[in-house]
């Protein structure tokens, strides 16, 4: 099974400074657990050792005009980096369209969305268009399909959930931050690593009609009461969910003191019957 | 409101004549420059205080009062009709001639709308409002609760099982078959999937995971939320969760609408099967609602017969996990898991500051603790000084008396 | 008649030979046992000034160790000084001079006669009950062989001695030093006797040779991150020294009782470790012939090894989690009478397993990750290092280039609790008028995380960047309150071009108040106990200054058991709190436990994991205060007392604000 995984220019979250998206090495993790059970190791084994594994059927494609920190994904378990140069405003779709459709890969492995730029998550959808190939988002665990050609995946849903589909391939799919945690980085195994660089597509972005500040922060919007309700209750509802010194009861009796939890409990809703 | 704010500086800049070693200004050669630069430039609008206090004005109270976070009633006064702002007696609103379509595609998992969905139904009405729309809701399964929520139109999409690939289809030929100025997805799980996959198939731009949302403006963060995008709404949107307010007003007809969608072929999805959470099983750190037990917990089969009757997560302080009474995977704090879960429950739990790290982005904290002083019952929104282990006894029964009471009506 | 040109007695003559043949037999042994270290990696040792100083490195900084246990010293002084001294006389009585001389023979008596009382001191210690850190198996028999050969020589030599007046007993006692002797010898190979031909070789090779000149020589070694292979893997990757060191283990268990990982039931054994890294090096190795006690819950391993074969892994000789375990507090180090550097050791496989294998406990890898991005092990911004001091005036050395002392904050200062250690020190600094700054956003980690968990090519950036940002201002030294950091910044940079005057905040307030900058008052009623921060105490020896500085706040002040050099770790140290390695107890819990039995009720710390790791311990316990925040109580306590004398000379209305003064309480009392 020949997989690739695509690999955006992030941002570390507090710092600022280049870094690889971790969902991005997440999906290394996973494409190495689902070749080596392919190759019917225990994939335990398979995903700890980075020293074994075939170049090239997991291969790393970059579109951007540095791979930067993304080198260290090399560390992380990938063997094989291909970036493909274009320049810093470039469309990274054409080149890694043209990449992707130049060899034929079974699985397309992808984040979630990128952490750095644009950060909206569209680039996987519009490869896979571009690309003809089906795509599902969210994995948070890959396995070998019951048929020859399927691929089984866990789909990872809010609070804990999961859906379990089976696909048909080739296809693209985006990793979950559910996934696995990445395999531990090993220096050696960067500088091992194979980075090739390529002539990519230069596509210019069209200038969008977008105005681009500072972030700031927005208050959460808080369950208030309708517009209509009077300014007690609103102050109430505003200072409420905001205060965390909320009611104390000393020495209940344990009657009462259940009573109250489950009140509270069924109010906030973690608790439906 | 629309008029644009002055920008003294650039006008006198513009007024400067180049390559004199002093500042020398031409006032009169430089006013066509001026109209050319302001109607070009695109400088901050003007704010209207008057305006916007207007529009904060609560109606229907005998004194003056204003509520500035309302964002619903930033709508352009004149938008709303007039009757509904003098009597609140109109029980359905009916937009007969809608100007345009304002499309939204909820979640609605059962046909039953979230939170989030009436959220983003809400910001579709504050779109249509503005000039005249109506709302559309496009769901698999049309609920009840729609009209509520603020919906105008209702039209249902016939996809069998998870096919996101199969919807997207569908919506694609409902954007382009009807006029819909703009469509609105929740950033959710499948709302986030559908939007792309529109997305892609349209070849427009969205506007992903919106976190403000105007008729006028519309804003998302970008490059790991260190800037702000901002524009004017575009066709397609994604909503964060609790970026917008649900409708609060009076509800809409909700009537369906009939439109003939194409048929199609199947996709790649060869099955498909939800997993639902095991409270019991899934990991802390994805867990909802998570109790955990701390060094004033004995008697831990009791424990765990309320984790499993509160349908919750088990977890337990360094402490427990160090005795060995539970599992280290079950461990809460900086040297634990640290939790995302929506509620907290702690029983016997003093709340060191490595346990109160590990619990500080749960949003509803519940302690039962015998010490009055402990930090874990200051931390909790509903804090009981009693004896976990007697409490531990009473919620059980509470808990399997309710559900006896509801098994015999 | 020539009595003086023959021997005294034929059996003496043949002692001798006996003694002769047996050092051929010791000497071929040691040269088996001696290529095998030719396997370690080739290092530049200075043999010349390792031999020259051999005698002064035994008899002073090796008996300077034993010498903690006087029955230990005693017991191998004799045994030691005996059987050397008696087989060395004894093969010099082949020289008919010497050998014809009956008094020469009582010489040799009396020293046969001092190792056989030392044989029987070691036997009185292993029999009838062997201490659980004695190692059983070949070193159980020692005292035996022992015995045998030191009585038989002394029956041979005293019969000598007397010219022959005891022939019936001579000869038996021939046969039974040969057995006696032959089974030392044999010993040489793998059992105990090796210790002291391995001991003396690796005194001359020791790595770390400043450790006999007086320095405290604790800083690792820099690794060359362009070598083929990093870290050891193999036996064969150590350097040749360090195989030297290995071997001359003797497995007396002191480092397994300083061991707090040991101690907590964590899989890690100091000297185990030692004796599957020496054991290891034998062709077709396995750790069957070990007899000394386990890992703490070990975790099942293959036990086999070559000089080649990787050491580390189930398969192997060594769990994982018994490197992980470790806090690098060097208790070991500090107590082992051999100078073996357990230390150096894990962190060369901790290396290997880092860099080349990303073999990382779970937990241990995402600060690594933080690291290599935002230069912080928790990923917060640089810029929020100094938000424990809002409200605090904290001068950026940016502001000025220059300031007297620059004040290093470390990772405590994001902790809530540390952050009010460093803001006791802030105002301190500033009552005194010390003219100080941060480098605020540009303060990165020092590394010491990384580098403990073998990741030292993030250890180097941050060390080259560190050293860079430094290079910008001019100060005279730097502060901290953060040991670690003061050991990276003051002996780890130097390897990397960054020497630094650094001084720990108690030594830096020690000064103060002996320089009559501070004044304080005395704290009332308060019984203390100092913890030696293994980086400040063991690393650096600072021990004194933190003492001296407490004893001038006037307070009662407590030793535990452990203490000074010797203290035990907190379990803060080493990464061990991230690599969270599962045992039966937890470290901080076993040394509040020692805090608490010296009846103090407030244990000072002088270190934020320290702080950390003590302040989690829960239960009835004493109060963790940091030095900074007692010195701050004792000035405040100072100013308010001052206050009231001030307002006692005034009028009557000077007289209520000092009573009302009084009525607030003015010092805090533990």
């Amino acid at each position: 099974m020949k997989i690739a995984i695509l690999f955006s220019a992030g941002r570390h979250a507090a710092s600022g400074r280049p870094a690889p998206v971790p969902v991005e090495l997440q999906a290394i993790r996973l494409a190495r657990e689902l070749i080596g059970q392919a190759a019917g190791d225990a994939a335990g084994d398979a995903a700890g050792d980075l020293s074994g594994d075939a170049p090239g059927v997991i291969t790393g494609f970059h579109a951007g005009p540095d791979a930067g920190p993304l080198k260290d994904a090399l560390g992380h378990g990938l063997s094989r980096l291909v970036q493909l140069s274009i320049g810093a405003q470039d469309d990274p779709l054409p080149s890694l369209a043209a990449a992707l459709g130049a060899e034929r890969f079974d699985l397309v492995l992808a984040g979630r969305s990128g952490q750095g730029g644009e950060d909206a998550g569209l680039l996987p959808y519009a490869l896979a268009r571009a690309l003809g190939l089906p795509i599902v988002a969210d994995a948070c665990a890959l396995a070998a399909g019951p048929q020859p050609g399927t691929l089984s995946l866990e789909q990872a849903l809010p609070r804990g959930a999961r859906r379990r589909l089976i696909l048909r391939l080739p296809a693209l799919i985006t990793v979950h931050p559910a996934a696995p945690a990445p395999l531990p980085f090993a220096f050696a195994a960067m500088r091992r690593g194979m980075l090739e660089t390529r002539e990519g597509v230069p596509a210019p972005r069209a200038a969008g009609e977008v105005e681009e500040r500072a972030y700031r922060a927005r208050p959460k919007l808080i369950a208030k009461s309708a517009a209509g309700a009077s300014a007690t209750e609103r102050l109430k509802a505003a200072t409420e969910a905001a205060s965390s010194g909320g009611r104390l009861l000393v020495d209940p009796s344990p009657e009462d003191a259940a009573r109250e939890i489950l009140a509270h409990l069924r109010q906030i809703g973690v608790l439906r019957h | 409101m629309s008029r644009l704010r002055r920008d003294p500086r650039m006008e006198r800049a513009a007024h400067r004549i180049a390559g004199t070693p002093r500042p020398r200004f031409d006032l009169a050669a430089a006013s066509a420059a001026t109209s050319a630069a302001t109607s070009a430039a695109p400088g901050r609008l003007r704010r209207d205080p008057r305006g916007e206090e207007r529009l904060a004005l609560v109606p229907g109270t005998p004194r003056r009062r204003l509520d500035r976070t309302q964002r619903v009633a930033l709508a352009p006064a004149g938008a709303v009709p007039a009757a509904a702002m003098a009597e609140t007696a109109p029980r359905l609103v009916v937009i007969a001639e809608p100007a345009y379509l304002v499309a939204v595609v909820p979640d609605a998992p059962g046909g039953r709308l979230t939170p989030h969905d009436r959220q983003v139904i809400g910001a579709a009405r504050l779109l249509a409002d503005a000039g005249g729309g109506a709302v559309l809701a496009l769901v698999e399964m049309p609920g009840e609760d729609l009209a509520a929520a603020g919906v105008d139109r209702v039209l249902g999409l016939p996809v069998a099982g998870y096919d996101p690939e199969a919807k997207a289809a569908l919506l694609h030929a409902v954007l382009d078959g009807l006029d819909i100025r703009h469509a609105l997805l929740p950033e959710s799980a499948d709302g986030a999937d559908l939007a792309r996959r529109l997305a892609a198939l349209t070849g427009e731009a969205l506007f992903a995971g919106a976190e403000s949302l105007t008729a006028k403006a519309i804003t998302r963060a970008a490059q790991g939320r260190r800037i702000e995008q901002r524009r004017a709404p575009p066709r397609l949107i994604t909503l964060a969760a609790d970026a917008s307010a649900p409708h609060g007003g009076a509800p809409h007809e909700a009537i369906p609408v009939v439109f003939a969608l194409p048929t199609l072929a199947p996709g790649a999805i060869l099955s498909a099967e939800f997993v639902p959470a095991d409270p019991a099983s899934v990991g802390l750190d994805e867990a909802d609602f998570v109790v955990s037990a701390g060094n004033g917990v004995h008697d831990f089969t009791a424990f765990r017969a309320l984790v499993a009757a509160l349908n919750a997560t088990p977890g337990a302080s360094r402490m427990v996990c160090d005795a060995g009474l539970m599992p280290r995977a079950a461990q809460v704090g900086a040297s634990g898991t640290v939790l995302d879960a929506r509620c907290y429950f702690a029983l016997g739990i003093a709340g060191a500051p490595q346990h109160l790290q590990g619990v500080a982005r749960c949003e509803h904290v519940v302690a039962v603790n015998t010490d009055l002083h402990a930090a874990m019952i200051e931390r909790a929104g509903l804090a009981i000084v009693a004896d976990a282990q007697k409490v531990m006894p009473a919620l059980i029964d509470a808990l399997t008396g309710a559900g006896a009471a509801e098994a015999q009506p | 008649m020539t009595p003086i040109m023959n021997p005294a007695t034929p059996a003496a003559f043949c002692l001798s030979l006996v003694i002769l043949s047996l050092a051929g037999l010791a000497l071929a042994l040691m040269a088996r046992r001696a290529r095998l270290w030719c396997a370690g990696r080739p290092v530049p040792v200075e043999w010349a000034r390792g031999l020259r100083a051999l005698p002064k490195r035994y008899l002073v900084d090796v008996h300077h160790v034993v010498g903690r246990d006087p029955y230990a010293a005693r017991m191998h002084a004799l045994a030691a000084g005996g059987l050397l001294g008696g087989s060395g006389l004894a093969l010099l009585a082949l020289i008919p001079a010497l050998g014809g001389a009956r008094l020469y023979w009582a010489l040799i008596a009396l020293a046969f006669a001092g190792a056989l009382a030392g044989g029987v001191m070691v036997g009185r210690r292993r029999y009838p009950a062997r201490p659980a850190r004695l190692s059983g198996g070949r070193f159980q028999i020692l005292p035996l062989l022992l015995t045998f050969y030191a009585a038989g020589g002394f029956l041979v030599a005293f019969d000598a001695a007397l010219g022959g007046a005891l022939p019936a007993l001579a000869w038996p006692a021939l046969a039974l030093a040969i057995a006696g002797g032959l089974g030392l010898v044999l010993q040489i190979d793998r059992g105990p006797m090796r210790h002291a031909f391995a001991g003396a070789a690796h005194l001359v090779v020791h790595p770390r040779p400043g450790r006999f000149e007086g320095e405290r020589a604790t800083a690792l070694a820099p690794l060359d991150l362009d070598a083929p292979r990093l870290g050891v893997a193999t036996p064969a990757d150590f350097a040749f020294n360090r195989l030297v060191g290995f071997d001359a283990c003797i497995q007396c268990g002191r480092c397994e009782t300083a061991c707090p990982a040991f101690a907590a039931g964590q899989p890690l054994n100091p000297k185990r470790l030692i004796q599957d890294l020496a054991a290891a090096l034998q062709p077709n190795a396995t750790n069957a012939t070990y007899k000394g006690s386990p890992y703490p819950n070990a975790r099942a391993v293959a036990g086999i090894g070559g000089p080649d074969l990787p050491l580390v892994g189930a398969g192997a000789m060594i769990h994982p989690d018994t490197l992980w375990s470790c806090t690098t507090c060097r208790a070991c180090v500090e107590e082992c009478p051999m100078m073996i550097e357990h230390v150096d050791a894990i962190i060369d496989l901790r290396r290997h397993q880092t860099l080349e294998l990303g073999a990382l406990p779970a937990k241990a890898s995402p600060p690594l990750m933080e690291l290599r991005y935002a230069d912080e092990p928790g990923g917060r911004a640089l810029a929020a290092r100094t938000d424990f001091a809002a409200g605090l005036t904290l001068p950026l050395i940016l502001a000025t280039g220059r300031a007297d002392v620059l004040l290093w904050l470390g990772e405590g200062a994001y902790e809530l609790r540390y952050g009010r250690t460093l803001r006791a020190l802030v105002t301190l600094l500033q009552m005194a008028g010390v003219d100080f700054a941060v480098l605020g956003p540009e303060e990165r980690d020092c590394g010491d995380l990384a580098r403990r968990l073998g990741d030292e090519a993030t250890f180097q950036r941050l060390a080259a960047e560190n050293i860079a940002t430094l290079a910008r201002y001019s100060f005279s030294r730097i502060l901290t309150a953060d040991p670690h950091a003061l050991h990276a910044l003051r002996n780890e940079y130097r390897a990397f071009g960054g020497a630094y005057e650094v001084i720990h905040h108690t030594a830096f307030l020690d000064g103060l108040l002996a320089g009559g900058r501070l004044t304080v008052g005395a704290l009332h009623e308060a019984r203390v106990t100092y913890h030696d921060p293994c980086y400040l105490g063991r690393y650096n020896g600072e021990i004194d200054a933190p003492r001296r500085l407490l004893d001038r706040l006037g307070l009662a002040r407590l030793e535990m058991e452990r203490a000074g050099k010797r203290s035990m770790c907190c379990g803060g140290g080493g990464g061990a709190p991230v690599s969270d390695i599962e045992g039966e107890r937890r470290i901080p819990d076993i040394r509040m436990a020692q805090a608490a039995a010296t009846g103090a009720g407030i244990v000072a710390v002088a270190c934020p994991q320290c702080s950390a790791m003590l302040d989690g311990v829960t239960g009835e316990r004493p109060e963790v205060h940091d030095i900074a925040e007692l010195v701050l109580m004792a000035v405040e306590a100072g100013s308010a007392k001052a206050a009231r004398k001030d307002a006692a000379g005034k009028d009557v209305a000077g007289k209520d604000a000092a009573r009302k003064d009084a009525a607030r309480p003015p010092e805090p009392v533990a």
